[in-house]
């Protein structure tokens, strides 16, 4: 059985052993916890001597302080998922780019975002991150579009084509862009799934495990902002389809008010995953800290998963996660540090495993 | 089925000697434990090379638990020398 995984599927063990390796040499409590008390540079000098040095040095000379860091980081990160892709065979490297156009879908609203408020082009190549399937150039075109619709047009002939097309006539009746934006992340999530042989070996089973908790605890944060900003809006519009926790109607009934659905997730499959999270909504109220204990809550299922498979391909997710996590946590220390927080803020908006 | 029975007795009554001899016996025993060998190294082995690529201190580690198979084939080794 485990044998027409990795015959079939993919090199698996060479690529878990280096995905291992890696997830390894991630910054820990204690960094963080020295992280935390850095001003800028000296952040900057921290990662300088760890896994960003090669990045560091590569753009020191054009950027420093907070700006250095951040591109250090987003650029870093992209190196290694396309590590990834470059190891990856066979059915592991397709479940991998799968999961890694999140960056495309993320690209795409960055660039949406960019013309939307106006940003100048630099500062939307800054938040580009190219570690998905969109080449360099496609990028670049991107982040120097000046409307909207040159950017829809851009995306034309890419997975999030048809979605957008429908949503850009929203867009322009209402100028809001928000349809945009919810188009892009359907797109992705429509097509994470899709096409997959279904049930056809464990590999793929724990690949669409992994993804509908994912969409499960994405499903769980829409409904909670949605019921607790009180916003008249149609849950089921920000539904996404592939969570096993609920489905659309549920969700729109469940949405109108916190306690249901809350008692709702204590039932689920995911009770004991989110525990934490939830006893942090109830207790402070707190949709930061709820956002937050879902994260974790989320790297822990993923840590889970991969294992107790070791050989499949929920490690390198798992890896993938935390990688995320630990740029977005970096991110958080420099600009906090450079607005001013104080440490007990900035640990707050931390997540640490 | 009876003739299925009567087919089993003609074929195991007429030659005398068992259809393998003792030799032969141990050669596939030394084969199979190869083989198993050989499956367990295979992927042992890409995992060690992915560890030592990431780090070369895992070069030790990953050497011996890419030959910790090799028992398997040792150990078959020594029926060629309990049977010949």
């Amino acid at each position: 059985m485990s044998y027409r995984i990795s015959e079939g599927g993919g090199n698996y063990e060479y690529v878990n052993a280096r995905v291992r390796s890696r997830r390894a040499k991630l910054f820990d409590e204690d960094d963080y916890r020295k992280l935390v008390r850095m001003g800028p540079g000296e952040i900057a000098r921290f990662m300088e001597e760890s896994e960003y040095e090669t990045e560091m040095n590569a753009l020191g000379s054009r950027f420093s302080g907070v700006d250095l860091i951040e591109y250090a980081l987003t650029r870093n990160m992209a190196k290694h998922f396309e590590d990834l892709l470059r190891w990856a065979e066979g059915d592991l490297y397709d479940h991998i780019a799968r999961y890694l156009r999140k960056f495309d879908a993320w690209n795409a609203k960055t660039a949406l975002r960019g013309v939307y408020s106006g940003a100048s082009r630099a500062d939307v190549e800054d938040d580009l991150i190219r570690a998905g399937e969109f080449s360099d150039r496609f990028l670049d075109q991107l982040a120097e579009a000046t409307s909207v619709e040159q950017i829809v047009e851009l995306l034309d002939g890419t997975i999030f084509d048809e979605r957008l097309e429908a949503a850009s006539e929203e867009y322009e009746a209402t100028d809001v862009l928000v349809p945009l934006e919810n188009a892009i992340d359907y797109a992705f999530y429509e097509r994470l799934m899709a096409g997959l042989p279904a049930g056809s070996d464990r590999a793929e089973e724990l690949y669409v495990e992994f993804l509908r908790a994912e969409i499960d605890f994405r499903n769980v944060r829409n409904a909670l902002r949605l019921a607790r900003s009180g916003a008249e809006l149609d849950p089921a519009e920000y539904y996404i389809e592939g969570g096993r926790l609920f489905d659309a109607a549920e969700l729109q009934q469940l949405a109108g008010n916190v306690d249901e659905l809350v008692a709702r997730i204590r039932e689920s499959r995911y009770a004991d995953e989110l525990e934490d999270a939830l006893a942090e909504l109830e207790d402070a109220d707190n949709l930061i800290g709820f956002d937050h204990a879902l994260d974790v809550a989320l790297l822990e299922y993923s840590d889970t998963l991969s294992n107790r498979y070791p050989l499949s391909v929920c490690p390198v997710l798992a890896y993938v996660l935390a990688k995320e996590r630990e740029v977005e946590n970096i991110r958080a220390v420099a600009r906090g540090r450079e607005a001013g927080l104080s440490t007990e803020e900035i640990e707050e908006e931390l997540v640490i495993l | 089925m009876l003739e299925a029975i009567d087919l089993a007795n003609v074929v195991l009554q007429t030659e005398g000697g068992p259809a393998l001899s003792e030799n032969g016996a141990a050669a596939i025993a030394v084969g199979l434990g190869a083989l198993g060998t050989g499956y367990a190294q295979s992927r042992i082995g890409a995992a060690a090379v992915g560890a030592v690529a990431e780090d070369d201190e895992m070069f030790v580690p990953g050497l011996i638990f890419t030959a910790l198979p090799e028992t398997l084939i040792i150990i078959a080794f020594v029926t060629i020398f309990l049977v010949g």
